[in-house]
């Protein structure tokens, strides 16, 4: 995007002139006034809708005995298809409000929720159901690609994670089979694949970064829990296929020429191939031929602040503020945990900050490096 | 496909789903036996749904070596059919079937836990297992109540030592719902 700096530049060099800086300055300040105006109007209403689903769900959960249970699923079901209704009007025939429209449609997605768990209460189906999450899920699902929704990507990709928790606590076979935090970390890189199949059609683009994103958020999660001691780590024999098939697919849409041109996160992508192929090798030891509880421990650690700084590099190489604030975030419960874990003395606490700081100084010397790389580069284009 | 017509068959699914819900469970309501079952009742609560009495039957666990049964293996997860003979309104076990008996009245669960018991020989080396006990859903083990009633329910119990009883409606098929809690004999009402 153009800037203040580069406008200065052109005029000092002569290629504008001072009307037409004005005129760009002029443009640029409008642009961006629009540009914010528009993101706080998606994040107010988003956000509304939101709380006031979070409140249809928790007036469910009340189970409020002042209204009949007649009256109240005809309430909530009608709300529930009155605000599509009205979200849809809003967006694609009245299309005056259409960011409050799309708003107004995922506050539907979270009602259907509320009405089906409040029919589900009515009629006492046991309760922490996994079904009925499913039925949520499957419910406001094709709402993705009929409305071109990301919200409702987000809504199903968390439904998602829901289903798959409550399922692990009624299933308890599943537990012999994989333990808690490699399902979500395998269910992590699966929706994170699905956001790359997304990004290779123009018609689904739409729902890529936010199940990349939340696919991301899986991984990063069930890294980081199993960089703690959790005693014991069992998997069976399947676990290390998921994973090297999951690096698999990644990498074959990463080597097709012709998908990879249509890939924005290369980088993060093929880390995310490299994360499959690692955790294969680890529950495949893990299999036949297990390590101490330290030892996989400790690898994960690695794992997990190799891929943190993967995903600085990647996202200041490629400018997505949205990766760099996701390793950041990260940063910060690594450093607590391991500084509580392994730092308490003051000698080895002395050593732990001057080891976090050489790394971050070394981060400094390849990004500047890059940073000189990029200009050159430019400047030769220039000429 | 235009966005009118996903806005019409959007309503139209969503509707579907909900009416289905209701119908499936109406059905058994109004075409099932009731029954009266024995509990022993706690009170936690649904993310989504709030409060709610968990209800453990006496029919929940299922003596293998009292209750007659078609077969004599089971594992998690399988689906049981528990055939029940009425005895002053309460369903009493009377035999465990592996397929939907004919000319019984009966209710579908599904094993979520086998207790196993070992036979042994001289040396005390286990040489037989058979199954002793069998723990059975019926997809009846919550009754949901509004906030805070439920540990008035377990209160009452409690102090009173009163019986908690639940009435259920068993459809044909043997797909069970509550109707409602009795304490004493007596129906709560919120």
């Amino acid at each position: 995007m153009l800037d203040q700096d580069l406008i200065r530049k052109w005029l000092d060099e002569g290629t504008i002139n001072h009307a037409q800086a004005e005129k760009m300055r002029a443009d640029l300040e409008e642009y961006k006034k629009e540009h914010r105006s528009k993101k706080q109007i998606i994040a107010f209403s988003t956000i509304g809708a939101i709380l006031i689903g979070i409140g249809a769900i928790l007036f469910v959960a009340s189970n409020w005995e002042k209204i009949g249970d007649t009256v109240k699923v005809l309430l909530l079901a009608g709300s529930t298809v009155g605000i599509h209704y009205t979200g849809h009007r809003l967006k694609y025939e009245n299309r005056k409000y259409p960011r409050l429209g799309s708003a107004l449609l995922l506050l539907s997605a979270l009602l259907f929720g509320a009405s089906l768990f409040l029919i589900a209460q009515i009629y006492n189906i046991n309760a922490n159901n996994s079904t009925l999450v499913l039925v949520w899920l499957l419910g406001v699902f094709p709402l993705i690609y009929g409305y071109r929704s990301a919200p409702i990507a987000g809504l199903c990709s968390l439904l998602f994670y829901l289903w798959i928790g409550i399922l692990y606590g009624e299933r308890t076979d599943l537990n012999k089979l994989i333990n808690i935090w490699d399902l979500y970390l395998v269910s992590g890189i699966a929706l994170y694949f699905t956001g790359i199949l997304h990004g290779l059609a123009e018609n689904v683009k739409h729902a890529e970064k936010t199940f990349e994103f939340m696919g991301l958020q899986a991984v990063l999660f069930a890294l980081f829990i199993h960089t703690f001691n959790l005693g014991g780590y069992k998997v069976e024999k399947v676990v290390p296929v998921i994973y090297a098939f999951l690096g698999i697919l990644i990498l074959a849409v990463l080597c097709l020429e012709r998908f990879r041109s249509k890939l924005t996160g290369f980088q993060v992508d093929a880390g995310m191939a490299v994360i499959s192929f690692l955790v294969a090798g680890i529950t495949l030891t893990a299999v036949y031929s297990p390590l101490s509880e330290k030892t996989y421990t400790g690898l994960f650690n690695i794992i997990f602040l190799g891929f943190l700084i993967l995903l600085l590099y990647a996202g200041y190489n490629t400018e997505n503020i949205g990766i760099i604030n996701t390793a950041m975030f990260w940063f910060i419960p690594l450093i607590f945990a391991r500084y509580f874990d392994f730092f308490w003395e003051l000698l080895p606490r002395s050593f732990f900050f001057i080891l976090g700081g050489l790394v971050l100084l070394a981060i400094s010397v390849v990004l500047e490096r890059k940073r000189r790389e990029l200009k050159v580069r430019f400047a030769g284009v220039r000429q | 496909m235009n966005q009118k017509k996903i806005l019409y068959l959007t309503v139209i699914f969503w509707l579907l789903i909900f009416s289905g819900f209701i119908a499936y469970k109406e059905y058994t309501l109004r075409t099932g036996t009731e029954v009266m079952l024995k509990t022993l009742p706690v009170d936690p609560r649904d993310l989504f749904r709030g409060d709610y009495v968990i209800l453990n039957y006496e029919i929940s666990t299922l003596d293998m070596e009292k209750i007659p049964a078609e077969d004599s293996y089971f594992t998690y997860n399988d689906r049981i059919y528990l055939a029940l003979e009425l005895k002053d309104g309460y369903g009493v076990p009377k035999k465990i079937y592996r397929t939907p008996p004919e000319n019984e009245f009966y209710i579908k669960g599904t094993v979520k836990d086998v207790l196993y018991e070992w036979e042994t020989d001289e040396s005390d080396l286990a040489t037989e297992e058979t199954i002793k006990e069998l723990r059975i859903h019926y997809g009846i083990e919550s009754y949901f109540v509004p906030e805070g009633r439920g540990i008035e329910i377990e209160r009452e119990q409690r102090a009173g030592s009163k019986g908690v009883d639940v009435k259920v409606i068993v459809d044909k098929y043997g797909n069970a719902i509550i109707k409602s809690l009795l304490i004493d004999g007596k129906e709560i009402e919120f």
